[in-house]
């Protein structure tokens, strides 16, 4: 015979299914997210990072002259030194039909079936083994609009083409390894051919690399142990005549997204924070609920000779019954859902995914809280149910609580002039407060979190702004080689709509460090002095003048790795070999960690150390009529490209200044696609949650609704009034979380910024995501309102009153 | 109401509450249905007032069978016609006892929106609670909240007042109040059906149902025999038949070895002596509503209708009485304690 506690605890279970089913809901709908947020959090960074360490990725990177595959199996033999790589590197353009030239970076390995370093995992075809055979990185693949099997339109050196035939889709996770932070984004379509396909692509010396990709056998995350190595490394290439253009470092972990990955993390826990708060506010609402509709039978236990202790015990096995339940049904879901969420961040952060897989630490964290978050949370409410006498708990009347109006209370009392049903609604809304309060909390954190989402983008959008007011121009052209400035000026400015051309200088350099050895490369810009097209946010000094001469503005970047760097001090570069001395003038802001380190000079003087005054590679043109749309871009870009070529120049590549916004934004459309998932997660948990709470308002009120139904209320006017209590609470909750939605922008911001960009956020806001909300909560209140509504439309007025 | 017959099933069994009752009420009456608890009172009364549905027959009021309307129209239909009083007077409790009042007149929309609120205070001063219209219910007595309920019964001005225990919380002063109420009510034209449990409360009404076991009491039963218990009179009112003399006629008093019994229904019964000169004494006259047992009758008794008008009986056949007081001595004992109540009128 099974113990009458438990008959009690099954009875209820079964009984009253509906509500057992919305305490189950709840409990469960808060374990999901916490469950998605942990999956999340455990699976993401870790294949991240597994799946970077296991294509062998390099740790030193070396630009440079050419040089021979014999030269790359000496430096196999220097220590410190595992595994060394030469490749190829040719940029160049390949056609998308009909006639869309868009940037290729092809790269020719010794053996391109089997990389040693940076190897690339093969997602479908074959890899190319033989000649004029060519396979693409699946991300920015759909951007040739191309299929297995088809012919890829190469631009040669010379003008001519070559058809290379797609054999491959692969995958590269070094992509933008070696160009800072943020390049993954920035990079072109990444194609991969074997040295034989290379020299048919008319490259001198065919043979030899241009870049040097090395991993190190000890320690890659120590970079004092990688600069150790690196330096004897460029000592043999020096020693062979090589010159060397740029080196970059990199641990074996760290994925060139990570920054991204770290950025969703932050995002992760502090909504993981808020989650937690979500999830507990709903099960201690749905379990006080869930106690007050028992006070009747906890008198007559009483009456029957119950202690509270054992009393108070069957209302917590009952719970632990519920949360148990509602862990059965949450801990898949929220394993499915948090995988296909990887899944997708995989795919867009250019990472690893090993699978579906059981993660211990969260099924045991999910089953703590299911286990122990609605006994806290019901603890307060048993334990106040219990201490009711029988007296009360029978009649229905507490004789110790004198009928109270408070404040609000009296407030709504007074409103007179207005409908009896809104009367009705906004009493029973502030009616049981302490409900109230919990839900409205939820569902204002949720609403508080969506809203930050909005603001968090604007903020990441502000950083982008930021980034662009150092690239102005309408059009950015590279051409094949330096032309003297003046003619292809000339040239430019016969293009009707064209109103300025500027050449600009450009070079990769390194820094220089006190004791002689060159460390880190710095992307150094060289337009010319008071050029409009860059209008620089100091943050000190100034910006670079007409008639200066070797003076430098370095972005912020280099006052976190040097801070005892000032203006009017000297930093020592190398360019094209040659080391130089340069005036600091200013420090400007750029993006933080994401730009990399860069510095801007005038042209005049950059052009002259690399001997090439009056002529330029790279060019700014500026449309005459501003604001230009991206396909205006577009087609101003090609009239000027189009033109260049009919004079003989070759151009390598043309970039629109929208396209530059686009890229540098999508790596943050990533971030506010997560954003958004978890704000809807959240948002979820909130409606839910206002479900609940209409559901249990209306299951507390049915002998109201009864006695509205005797005194003539219709199926409208019951609908009616329930769906405009969920409304006031839903507005309610819109004002709070409009003014939370602040501090946690804020906060989620900062959090992002921090991780990706290394400072505090440049914090915007938006008022799309209160109004989106607005519609949101105001839909949702109404819609989670709704079953409640019908509930009490089709509740009977004899199931209420008949046999009372 | 006719034949309606209403069954509860439950994982126990079927409960028949209601056993094909047949009641008629009348414009302008104030009628009382009295039973023990579980006797089928609140079934009764929701029958009437479609809170319940019936599982057999019809409840008609005026044209209208109510329970062929849908729980919407229902609900509309009651705010018009009826005015439901509780037993827990179901106030709302976030209302004050003025929006309270205010309600059915905004649910309906039968009176204009300026005209509610003047009403509801005429209402609350006729029940006697002008100056606590702005009070919560939880703020007043029981009585005063029953009070307002009445007075929200009457929102809509229906021609219908049903009271189901009205008086069930209150003590006996409200309640002698509550019924004040009620009076009053009769006196403005409307009927008025209130379920109570208390007989003192029910004779204030002009007349009374007894239900017993899902059944009605023929109230002839209840009134001759009122010290009978419910049950009892159930098991007459199951074997009465009625039996007509006309006025005069010597009635059969020495059949079956005097094992009967009659309820008058109408006429009267004169018990006569017979005398050694041939003649008679008058031993009592019977009207309406008294009874004659058999086993009563002296030897030398006779029985007359009475001369005026033909006698109207319900008869209870000898040997099912006979029985019945064989298997129940109770009820002898019922019979004579009834007959304490009305003695013969004549000498003995």
């Amino acid at each position: 015979m099974r113990r009458p506690r438990w008959q009690k605890v099954l009875a209820d279970l079964w009984g009253n299914r509906t509500r057992s089913l919305l305490v189950v809901a709840s409990i469960a709908v808060g374990l999901f997210a916490l469950g998605v947020m942990a999956a999340i959090y455990a699976v993401a960074l870790e294949d991240l990072q597994r799946g970077y360490a296991a294509v062998n990725p390099a740790n030193i990177a070396i630009q440079t002259s050419l040089f021979s595959q014999g030269l790359v199996e000496r430096l196999q033999q220097v220590e410190g030194v595992q595994d060394a790589q030469g490749v190829r590197l040719y940029s160049t353009r390949l056609l998308v039909p009909p006639d869309e030239w868009i940037a290729v970076d092809i790269q020719a390995f010794h053996e391109p079936a089997n990389p040693t370093v940076n190897r690339l995992v093969l997602i479908e075809g074959n890899m190319p083994t033989s000649k004029d055979q060519i396979v693409i990185d699946r991300y920015r693949f759909a951007d040739t609009k191309a299929r297995l099997g088809d012919q890829i339109t190469v631009e040669l050196r010379s003008g001519r083409t070559r058809k290379l035939t797609l054999v491959g889709i692969v995958q590269d996770q070094t992509i933008g390894a070696f160009r800072g932070a943020g390049g993954f984004f920035n990079a072109p379509v990444q194609g991969y051919v074997n040295q034989e396909t290379m020299e048919s692509l008319e490259q001198p010396l065919p043979k030899r690399y241009n870049s040097l990709y090395l991993t190190v056998e000890g320690n890659s995350a120590d970079p004092i142990y990688l600069e150790e190595v690196a330096r004897e490394v460029r000592r043999v290439l020096e020693d062979n005549q090589v010159q060397i253009v740029s080196t970059a470092l990199r641990s074996s972990t760290d994925h060139p997204n990570l920054y991204l990955a770290r950025a969703l993390l932050a995002v992760l826990i502090v909504i993981g924070f808020f989650v937690v708060f979500l999830s507990g506010f709903l099960i201690t609402n749905t379990l006080q609920a869930l106690i007050n509709q028992q006070v009747a039978q906890i008198g007559i236990m009483k009456s029957v000779g119950g202690r509270r202790v054992q009393i108070a015990g069957i209302y917590l096995l009952l719970n632990l019954v519920y949360g148990l339940l509602a862990f059965l049904i949450a801990m898949p879901l929220s394993f499915q859902v948090a995988f296909w969420v990887v899944d997708y961040l995989t795919v867009q952060m250019n990472s690893s995914f090993f699978g579906y897989r059981l993660l211990p630490e969260v099924i045991i964290l999910e089953a703590v809280i299911a286990v122990l978050m609605p006994q806290f949370a019901a603890l307060p409410p048993v334990w106040q149910g219990t201490r009711i006498s029988v007296q009360e708990a029978l009649s229905g009347i507490r004789q110790d609580h004198p009928p109270h109006q408070g404040w609000l209370d009296r407030r709504i009392s007074r409103l007179r002039n207005t409908s009896l049903l809104l009367v009705i609604s906004l009493r029973n809304t502030f009616r049981r407060k302490g409900r109230l309060l919990l839900t409205v909390l939820t569902l204002s954190l949720g609403g508080a979190v969506f809203i930050a989402t909005f603001n968090v983008r604007v903020s990441l959008l502000n950083y982008v702004d930021q980034i662009i007011r150092y690239f102005l121009a309408d059009v950015n052209i590279t051409l094949d080689r330096p032309y003297r400035i003046d003619e292809v000026a000339a040239l430019v400015q016969q293009v009707p709509g064209v109103k300025m051309v500027e050449g600009w200088a450009f070079a990769r350099t390194e820094l220089v460090k006190a004791d002689g050895s060159v460390g880190e490369s710095v992307a150094l810009l060289a337009p010319p002095a008071e050029s409009p097209l860059v209008q620089p946010i100091l943050l000190e000094g100034r910006w670079i003048n007409a008639g200066d001469q070797n003076a430098i503005a370095l972005s912020e970047l280099f006052r976190e790795r040097f801070p005892n760097l000032r203006v009017g001090d000297t930093i020592r570069l190398q360019v094209n070999g040659d080391e130089t001395d340069w005036v600091i003038v200013g420090f400007y802001q750029l993006a933080g960690k994401i730009s990399g380190l860069a510095a801007y000079t005038s042209y005049e003087s950059l052009a002259k150390l690399t001997h090439q005054s009056g002529r330029s590679i790279a060019y700014r043109v500026v449309s005459v009529r501003p604001g230009l749309s991206q396909s205006e871009q577009q087609a101003l870009g090609k009239a000027v490209e189009q033109h260049l070529e009919r004079a003989g120049i070759t151009v390598v590549d043309m970039t629109t200044g929208k396209d530059l916004y686009e890229n540098a934004a999508e790596g943050f459309d990533v971030l506010t696609a997560f954003l958004l998932f978890l704000s809807l997660l959240t948002a979820l948990v909130g409606s839910i949650g206002l479900t609940g709470t209409m559901s249990l308002n209306v299951m507390e009120r049915t002998r109201e609704v009864g006695v509205l139904r005797a005194i003539g209320a219709s199926d409208r006017i019951l609908m009616r009034m329930v769906l405009l209590e969920g409304a006031v609470i839903g507005l309610v909750s819109w004002v709070l979380a409009s003014l939370a939605a602040l501090p946690i922008s804020k906060l989620m911001s900062d959090a992002i910024s921090q991780a990706l960009f290394g400072g505090p956020a440049n914090f915007g806001y938006t008022p799309l995501g209160f109004m989106v909300w607005l519609a949101a909560v105001v839909l949702l209140s109404i819609s989670a309102s709704i079953m409640p509504a019908r509930n009490a439309t089709r509740l009977t007025i004899r199931e209420v009153l008949a046999y009372e | 109401m006719s034949e309606v017959v209403k069954v509860f099933k439950n994982a126990g069994g079927e409960f028949t509450a209601l056993n094909r009752v047949t009641a008629c009420f009348y414009a302008g009456e104030f009628v009382s249905v009295v039973g023990k608890s579980g006797s089928g009172k609140s079934t009764l009364v929701n029958m009437l007032t479609g809170i319940d549905h019936p599982t057999s027959g019809t409840v008609r009021v005026s044209d209208i069978d109510i329970h062929r309307l849908s729980e919407n129209d229902m609900s509309v239909w009651r705010g018009n016609n009826l005015g439901i009083v509780f037993q827990f007077f179901q106030l709302l409790p976030t209302l004050t006892l003025l929006e309270n009042v205010m309600l059915p007149m905004y649910l309906i929309g039968k009176y204009a929106p300026a005209e509610r609120e003047e009403r509801a205070l005429r209402l609350l001063e006729r029940v006697g609670l002008r100056g606590m219209e702005d009070k919560l219910p939880a703020a007043v007595s029981g009585g005063q909240q029953q009070s307002a309920a009445i007075a929200r019964a009457l929102a809509n001005d229906p021609p219908i007042i049903i009271a189901d225990e009205p008086t069930g919380n209150l003590d006996s002063r409200a309640a002698e109040e509550v019924f004040d109420l009620f009076t009053n009510l009769i006196d403005a034209g409307k009927t008025v059906l209130v379920v109570t449990h208390d007989i003192s409360l029910a004779k204030r009404t002009s007349r009374t149902l007894l239900l017993s076991d899902g059944e009605l009491i023929n109230p002839w039963v209840a009134h001759a025999l009122p010290r009978l218990a419910h049950s009892e009179m159930l098991w007459l009112t199951h074997h009465v038949q009625p039996v007509s003399y006309p006025a005069g006629a010597l009635l059969p008093i020495d059949d079956e070895n005097s094992e009967w019994l009659w309820l008058v229904t109408a006429g009267q019964i004169d018990l006569v002596e017979a005398t050694t000169t041939g003649g008679g004494r008058l031993i009592a006259s019977l009207p309406g509503g008294s009874f004659l047992a058999g086993r009563e009758i002296q030897p030398g008794w006779l029985a007359h209708a009475g001369a005026d008008r033909p006698l109207e009986l319900l008869v209870v056949a000898g040997a099912d009485f006979t029985h019945w007081c064989d298997q129940h001595p109770a009820v002898w004992t019922g019979l004579k304690q009834s007959r304490r109540l009305h003695p013969f009128s004549g000498g003995q």
